[in-house]
């Protein structure tokens, strides 16, 4: 048997090119189902917050732990900017503006990282712990996994700059997609600071 | 020795293993000391950030990562040779592999390790609980086992079993050469042994293993020992597995079908794992939030479950069933397409209802999301939740319920083999039903206050997880141990197995309806005087029960060594993975399929499934004998 499978494998020896059952690409639809794993993750977090301010009617916040809503309304304004910076990038790719495609990541990643250090500052002012209450758990957790989000995004577009200032992906309909499938993920942080500041901050 | 630091394998991940521990208590020791605390050395924190970073290293030393960082690195990638593809020897199942019948293989094997394991917790304590009084083990260590033994037998075994077996399964079965995302699915699969060995080594932790069941019900799981620890951040790692093998599946069956494959002309257990990975996607994130919210509370002091703190008891609830219980049909919708499967083949006739198969695995997705408060019966939640949740219970009885007509249908007037798998899947379908009454009896919310937290609780899961969806998986491997192995298994210890596990699962698991419905608690390490001459039956049926397991264990050694060998069609299935040699070639395919019709069509004169391109000579005398000569009422395959 090892022989006959052997002889077997030798006129196998190219892998068939699969089937494209569906027009979307598969990478980008990866990327699509794990946006929605983690919304329902951010949803699990939004479950706690609703039991703890509606199900239960904790103010919100407590006593002396004021949250600063205007350097959060700001900070929003630098975050949603960058998903502006991100788009483009992507259309600067998409065109052959090599230029407006590496300004753009850049911008992304100055916007991105100034988003997160003045989240860590706000962390730092605030003058309250998460061990506080239960609704300063519920916003830590809510902001500190939506700051790890951000970080990993980071990561994430500091690896594609860097292959962009070394030449790599181009306006081809398969070489960009390592552009755009991080841009997707870049715009989902973006969204989702939308709900978390509007139910943390806002409401 | 150097070289061999450096290239992915055991000895790199055993270097890296422990750097990853040395890191953790360098980052825990050295932040506390430049933070001005001075030099402390607490364990417990060391600890928790060392089960966060050990099985990372150790994925990294053992090489789940090397391509990817490559890329990161930004040098230019290799394009990928598929060398490592295919397993030549035993030794390259402990490799991290891209192929999906190796990870199949592995995944299969490496959860019935857990399985075994899980088994003998449960053999322990029934010890335990042969006679009333205390006699092996004290309280704790029972509590102990009966959480592990949960938490082996659900995150390590049945969840990915059941990923196992698609892996292998269903890339050949819709006409693709490998997952969509090859490295993906290995990362995934070594994830699983990261989870499991947290599990068993939180046994070695100071106060013991994890003692709050596999539900951890907060607060008290905020304050139990270290060993809780381990069961936060082992699900975290369970569950990641779990979410990128969905993705995966929901890729591969949605971009990858062979051509012609519409979504109705594609097998049933495609379908179930569409529904599965559905259902996993969406729903296993909540327990990952709900064991971070735990994971918060001990390691960051957070005040997520302490009510004096304004935190909420019951919303650590609602966030865990609201996965746990479409868990429950993520452990048995891909069993119910892997019966289809079987029937079918067995009964020689085409699925009953194949379309009303299809929805009623969607209906059970769509209402599996809307029941979970029914295992909150006795919980302080808002009464008027209870009467909608008995209503939706008893309601996802009504697609379940169309499934087991439909295999009937599929029976009606067959031409039923009775070889192991078939028996296998007859056993399953009483025993499911079984399970599924004494659920709906459990819908009824007055009858689940009388009975909540007795041995009948335990009847019922049990009848659903082992009679239920533990047979489909025996099934399953029987069905598909010739395609897998190339050999076949041997038929009359195939048969051992199942009668002597049916008759001993029944008289160990039968009698706790009784002692439930008198009142015996739950989770109770000691009981009432009157439940003795029951509890010793039900203690030495669960170890004839256990020894049943050898008899499948030696079939499967035995005849993989040294069984006859396999054709490629013994079962004169029509479904492509049964059209490619045994074990299959290295990429599957030389040319992916072309399908035609149904998947189902036996007995129907002249019906096709796939059509293969001409095979070349050299192929045609190792495959070329599957699909020409197959005849729709074959005799069974010798075994």
């Amino acid at each position: 048997m090892e022989a006959a499978s052997a002889a077997h494998a030798e006129h196998h020896g190219h892998m068939p090119v699969a089937n494209a059952s569906a027009k979307i690409n598969r990478e980008y639809f990866g990327m699509v189902l794990f946006i929605v794993s983690e919304i329902m993750l951010f949803a699990s977090f939004f479950t706690a917050y609703f039991f703890i301010r509606v199900v239960q009617g904790e103010p919100w916040m407590p006593e002396g732990q004021e949250l600063p809503v205007y350097v959060a309304m700001a900070n929003s304004a630098i975050l949603f900017s960058s998903s502006a910076t991100m788009h483009w990038a992507l259309e600067g790719l998409k065109h052959n503006n090599r230029k407006a495609f590496k300004t753009g990541l850049v911008l992304t990643l100055i916007l991105g990282s100034t988003f997160l250090g003045v989240q860590i500052s706000e962390y730092v002012h605030l003058g309250f712990l998460p061990k506080d209450s239960a609704q300063a758990s519920v916003f830590f957790s809510l902001t500190g996994i939506h700051g790890a989000h951000v970080a990993v995004g980071l990561i994430v577009l500091a690896t594609v700059t860097r292959r962009a200032f070394k030449g790599h992906y181009g306006p081809e309909k398969d070489k960009h997609w390592g552009v755009e499938i991080p841009g997707l993920y870049w715009h989902f942080v973006d969204v989702m600071w939308v709900f978390v500041f509007t139910s943390l901050y806002l409401l | 020795m150097a070289a061999s630091l450096r290239s992915p394998g055991w000895y790199r991940a055993a270097l890296w293993t422990a750097i990853g521990f040395v890191f953790a208590f360098a980052l825990v020791v050295g932040i506390r000391a430049a933070a001005d605390f001075g030099v402390v050395v607490q364990w417990d924190s060391i600890i928790t950030v060392a089960l966060v970073t050990m099985p990372i290293f150790f994925l990294y030393g053992i090489g789940c990562f090397d391509t990817w960082l490559y890329w990161i690195s930004g040098r230019p990638t290799k394009p990928d040779d598929h060398s490592d593809h295919g397993a030549h020897s035993w030794k390259d199942y402990f490799k991290v592999n891209t192929d999906h019948k190796v990870i199949g293989i592995q995944y299969i094997v490496t959860t019935f390790f857990f399985f075994m394991i899980g088994g003998l917790f449960a053999m322990i304590f029934r010890a335990e609980l042969l006679q009333p009084g205390m006699q092996f083990i004290d309280a704790q260590t029972f509590n102990g086992l009966f959480s592990a033994h949960a938490a082996l037998m659900i995150f390590v075994f049945m969840v990915p079993v059941f990923a196992g077996i698609a892996n292998y399964v269903l890339p050949l079965m819709l006409g693709a050469p490998d997952m969509a995302f090859p490295r993906l699915n290995a990362l995934s699969f070594w994830f699983l042994p990261c989870a499991g060995i947290m599990f068993l080594a939180s046994f070695l932790a100071p106060g013991g293993a994890f003692a709050t069941g596999w539900t951890a019900y907060a607060p008290l799981s905020d304050q139990a020992p270290l060993g809780q620890t381990f069961f936060s951040m082992g699900v975290q790692f369970a569950g990641a597995s779990s979410i990128a093998t969905a993705i995966n599946f929901l890729v591969t069956i949605i971009t990858m079908r062979a051509p012609g494959m519409t979504f109705w002309r594609m097998p049933l257990l495609g379908w179930a794992n569409f529904a599965t990975s559905l259902l996993v996607v969406l729903a296993t994130p909540f327990i990952a939030g709900s064991q971070f919210m735990i994971l918060f509370d001990r390691a960051l002091g957070m005040n997520f479950f302490d009510a004096a703190q304004g935190g909420d008891t019951v919303m650590y609830q609602h966030v865990f069933w609201f996965y746990s219980h479409p868990a429950v049909y993520i452990m048995v919708l891909p069993g119910f397409g892997i019966i289809s499967e079987i029937i079918s083949a067995n009964a020689r006739k085409p699925v009953f209802g194949y379309r009303m198969m299809a929805f009623s695995l969607l209906a059970i997705v769509v209402l599996g999301f809307a029941v979970w408060a029914h295992h909150m019966f006795v919980a302080p939640m808002q009464n008027w939740i209870r009467i909608p949740m008995m209503f939706t219970t008893m309601l996802i009885a009504v697609p379940t319920g169309v499934k087991i007509f439909s295999w009937l249908g599929t029976m009606w007037r067959g031409v039923i083999h009775l070889r192991t798998p078939m028996i296998w899947a007859l056993g399953f379908m009483t025993m499911f039903v079984l399970g599924g009454i004494s659920g709906v009896m459990l819908a009824v919310v007055p009858f689940d206050i009388a009975v909540s937290d007795t041995y009948f609780v335990v009847a019922h899961f049990h009848y659903v997880l082992f009679g239920g969806s533990l047979f489909t998986i025996f099934a399953g491997i029987y069905h598909w141990f010739p395609k897998m192995t190339g050999r076949m298994y041997n038929e009359t210890l195939g048969k051992w197995h199942f009668w002597t596990t049916f008759i001993a699962f029944n008289a160990t698991f039968a009698p706790q309806h009784l002692v439930g419905l008198e009142g015996m608690p739950r989770r109770v390490a000691d009981y009432a005087e009157q439940f003795a001459a029951w509890n010793m039956f039900i203690s030495i049926s669960s170890f004839v029960l256990g020894a049943s397991m050898l008899i499948f264990i030696y079939n499967m050694v035995y005849s993989w060594r040294s069984g006859p060998i396999a054709p490629a069609n013994p079962w004169n299935a029509h479904t492509l993975e049964w059209q490619v040699s045994s074990p299959p070639p290295i990429f599957n395919f030389d040319d992916v399929p072309t399908v035609v019709g149904h998947p189902y069509e036996y007995g129907v004169p002249g019906a096709r499934h796939g059509i293969f391109k001409e095979p070349e000579p050299v192929v045609a005398a190792v495959a070329g004998d599957s699909s020409t000569t197959s005849t729709d009422e074959g005799e069974p395959a010798p075994a």
